[in-house]
Order: C-alpha cells, then structure tokens, then sequence
C-alpha cells in the first residue's frame, strides 16, 4: 500500500480514465474559447499531466466559486485558472505547492498553484511532483 | 555559593538549595528545548488537525516553566510589614493561571477537533521540497514528533524528583506533563499516518485524544492549585496523601511530659507550611515560656518547610479551628 493514499480514490479513477478538470479564465493562465478546449499556461501543463495518468480530459467551465463547490462534492478531480497561494477557497479545497512566480503590476510576488479535492493526498502528491519538475513561464 | 538562598524568611537547607539551582537550570533547558520544539513543529505544521493541537500543547508547556523561573524570584523575597506573610503565594498565582490556560486551550481544541470530525473534513497534506527532494510533508510530521517527543520525558524525570526534594507543585505539574508528552508526539503519529493510509478521520480523532490530555491535565493542576489557595490541609507535592509533617509534629507535641493533647492546622504557602500548633497542657503542668519555646524549636528543626510556625496554649482544643477533632473532653490527667 503506498503512503499517502486517496480516501476517496481519485488517483485511481483518473488512471486510464477520465481526469475532470474545471477552468475559468484569467489572462494567458487560462484562456477560453468559444469551441474550443481551454488553452493557456495552465491547460498545456494539465494536458501534460493527463498524458503521465493516460487520461481522457473533461473540461468543465464554471466561476471560481462553481470550481470549489465543483472539487468539494467530488464532480472535479482538479480545477485551474490563475489561483495564487493566497487562494481564499483552501476551506474547500486543496492547493498544489506553487509551482510558478510571478510578479503583477504593483510589484507583488503571486505564487501559482492548482486546486485538488480536500484530504486526496495521493493524487495532490502526484501532481506536485509533476509541477515541480516543469519549468514554467508564462 | 556564599550567598543563603531563601524562600520568604525560611533558609533551605543544603539539599534544597542544590534542587532548586538545578531545577532552574532544568526548566531554562526546557525552555530552549520547547522554543527549538514549537520553531519546528510550526514548520511542518501543514493541515494536520493532530499536529495542531501537539503543537497548541507545546506552546502551552511554555507556561509552567516560566511560572515557576518567576515565582522562585518573587518567593525569594522577605516578608515584608505589608507582607507578613511574604510572597510564597506567588507560586499559587502561577500555578492557577497556568491551569487555566490548560484547561481553556483543552476545551477550544475538543470542539475544534470534533466538529472537524462531525463536518468529515479531508485533511489535506501534499509534497514539501527539502535539499532538492520532493517527498509527503506527512514523513516531515512524523520526524518533528519523534524529535520533541522523546527529550521532554527525560526533563519530566529529573524534574520531578526535584519537585519533591522543594515541595513544589508547579515543578512537579510541570515534569508531569512533560513525562505525558510522549504520548501526545505518539497520538500525533498515529493521526498523520492515518491520513497517509486514507484514514481522513484518524487525524481528527488523534486531535481529540491529544485535546482530552490536555484538557485533564487542566482540571487536575485546576483542583490542585485552587485547592492550595483556599488553604486546603497541606499535602504532598504529589498531592497523593496528606502531608506527613501535620501528623509527626502532633505525634511530638502529645508525647512531652507537660503536654495532655495537641493538634495542629497546616497549609501549604506554595512551599513552606504555615503551622498552627493548640496544645492543651496537663493540669498542674504549667505551659512556661521556656517549655513553648523549646517545643517550637524542635518542630522547626524536624523539616525544613516548617518555619511560620506558632503553639497556642489552649485549656481545650478549639473545634471550630480544627474540624473533626472530637475533642476527648475527658478529665485532664
């Protein structure tokens, strides 16, 4: 048995096959077209990730307040768009270590993370190592 | 060391006054200890509900320490005109609050514990980056445990032989609770690795464990210190029993030629007695000044916590001062 595990299995399920991932916009993160998968920053790293779990993407468009109910009913293994560290939604779910640094228009530092569900720690710590190991820029 | 160390006006013999220079450097070693302990803990803290309350714990094990570094101060000090009773009360004071803290922190951290339990909140613990590795924060956790679990429990060992050496309450709640320490490190343990085998509700329930032990030991330094300053019969430093000194001086009171009975009130200052003797002499003995004096000297001399002490002649032994006391009412011999 490997430590951490999933209370709910998520790690499991999205293997072969099918990662449920919500998206909203914010600038060249996550940019949405009408028609078309998500591009942006963000989606071509989940993309990516998807590829190391050989699974299928569903992407679900909603509000940031949609995504976090999304994760915290269990409907979305994973949510993007712009999130930084100082994400007030960590009450419903999980944060990714931040993986990225930028710096906005006053000068302050914002670190980019992704959400997950709540307490599913295997599948957070695959995902973080997999951050960890790209190199990105926006 | 040429200078006498004191509490109020009462010299301590030699032995005490090596515990408590030892005690001192005891609890200023904790002191580091902790301040190292909780530096670390808050480090790998993360979402751990069981961390949180081991580490509450440890930020409370600051209290008793630093109690007990400022009362020896304040005890230290002579009885004053305004004081006549000097400071040994200060230890009392710090023992309360001390409590307190306990027994409040214990209660916030049962409901903070249970409703994580009843709302089935999913502990959530990822990666950390240490020296280039990325790995679970969980191992992290588990490190900083065993790392401020094992040490205190030797500190509660040595602490509390000295607390009974110096009669000292707040010493010995303290190496108590340090002595305990090892198994809030190990609850802490148990509800991390819970969370890493998919148990999210280990980790709340760990919480719980850790919260009840520190809760209890509120209640229990609660009783003990609200029980010194209503001036309960003085006890051991353990609080097991009732403190032999009351019963031995009695026993050497009733037994001089002039004396038919004696019976004696002792409370506890925080370290020294306050000792209330009645004597009732025999008929035609007469209780001289010489004869009080030199039953009051050998009663000091018996232990070295006995020094506020004053014998009262009395024609019967005042029940309303000595509840309990059936007074034989007989003839006097």
């Amino acid at each position: 048995m490997a430590i951490p595990a999933d209370p709910d299995g998520t790690l499991n399920e999205v293997t072969d096959g099918i990662l449920h991932v919500g998206v909203t916009a914010s600038g060249e993160w996550v940019e949405l077209r009408p028609g078309g998968d998500p591009q942006g920053v963000e989606p071509a790293l989940v993309q990516d990730f998807a590829k190391t779990l050989d699974a299928e993407i569903e992407w679900v468009q909603g509000s940031e307040r949609e995504l976090a109910e999304g994760l915290k009913l269990g409907e979305l293994d994973l949510a993007v768009g712009g999130f930084a560290d100082d994400t007030p939604w960590v009450t419903d779910a999980g944060m990714t270590l931040p993986y990225a640094e930028t710096t906005d228009q006053r000068g302050n530092t914002i670190k980019h993370v992704m959400l997950t569900p709540l307490g599913e720690n295997a599948f957070l710590l695959n995902l973080e190592r997999f951050l960890l190991e790209q190199e990105v820029a926006p | 060391m040429s200078s006498t160390v004191r509490f109020g006006h009462t010299e301590l013999p030699e032995e005490q006054q090596d515990a408590l220079r030892k005690a001192v450097k005891f609890e200023w070693i904790t002191l580091g200890f902790l301040a190292v302990g909780t530096f670390l803990v808050f480090l790998v803290l993360g979402n751990s509900q069981a961390m949180k309350a081991a580490w509450i714990e440890d930020l409370l094990s600051f209290l008793p320490p630093i109690s007990f570094l400022i009362a020896t101060r304040i005890i230290r000090r002579r009885p004053t005109r305004n004081h006549p009773y000097g400071f040994h009360r200060a230890v009392g004071i710090a023992h309360l609050v001390a409590a307190v803290a306990l027994l409040v922190m214990g209660g916030f951290l049962i409901v903070d514990s249970g409703l994580g339990l009843v709302t089935a909140e999913h502990p959530t613990i990822g990666a950390v980056q240490l020296f280039g590795e990325t790995f679970w924060l969980g191992w992290l956790m588990i490190v900083a445990m065993v790392l401020t679990g094992v040490p205190p429990v030797y500190l509660g060992i040595v602490k509390m032989k000295l607390a009974k050496t110096l009669h000292d309450k707040v010493l010995y709640a303290d190496a108590d609770m340090n002595k305990a320490d090892w198994m809030t490190a190990l609850a802490a343990i148990v509800g991390v690795l819970g969370i890493g085998l998919g148990l999210w509700w280990a980790d709340a329930a760990a919480a719980l464990v850790i919260s009840f032990s520190i809760l209890r030991d509120g209640i229990k330094n609660l009783r003990a210190a609200v029980g010194g300053l209503v001036d309960t019969r003085a006890r051991t430093y353990d609080d097991s029993e009732a403190d032999p000194i009351g019963a031995r001086i009695d026993g050497y009171l009733s037994e001089l030629d002039w004396v038919f009975e004696a019976r004696s009130r002792v409370r506890d200052e925080g370290h020294v007695f306050h000792v209330e003797s009645f004597v009732v002499p025999k008929k035609w003995a007469r209780p001289t000044m010489k004869r009080l004096e030199a039953a009051r000297i050998e009663c000091i001399d018996m232990d070295w916590k006995v020094q506020d002490m004053v014998i009262i002649p009395v024609a019967e032994l005042p029940e309303e001062f000595l509840p309990g006391v059936s007074s034989s009412g007989g003839e006097r011999a």
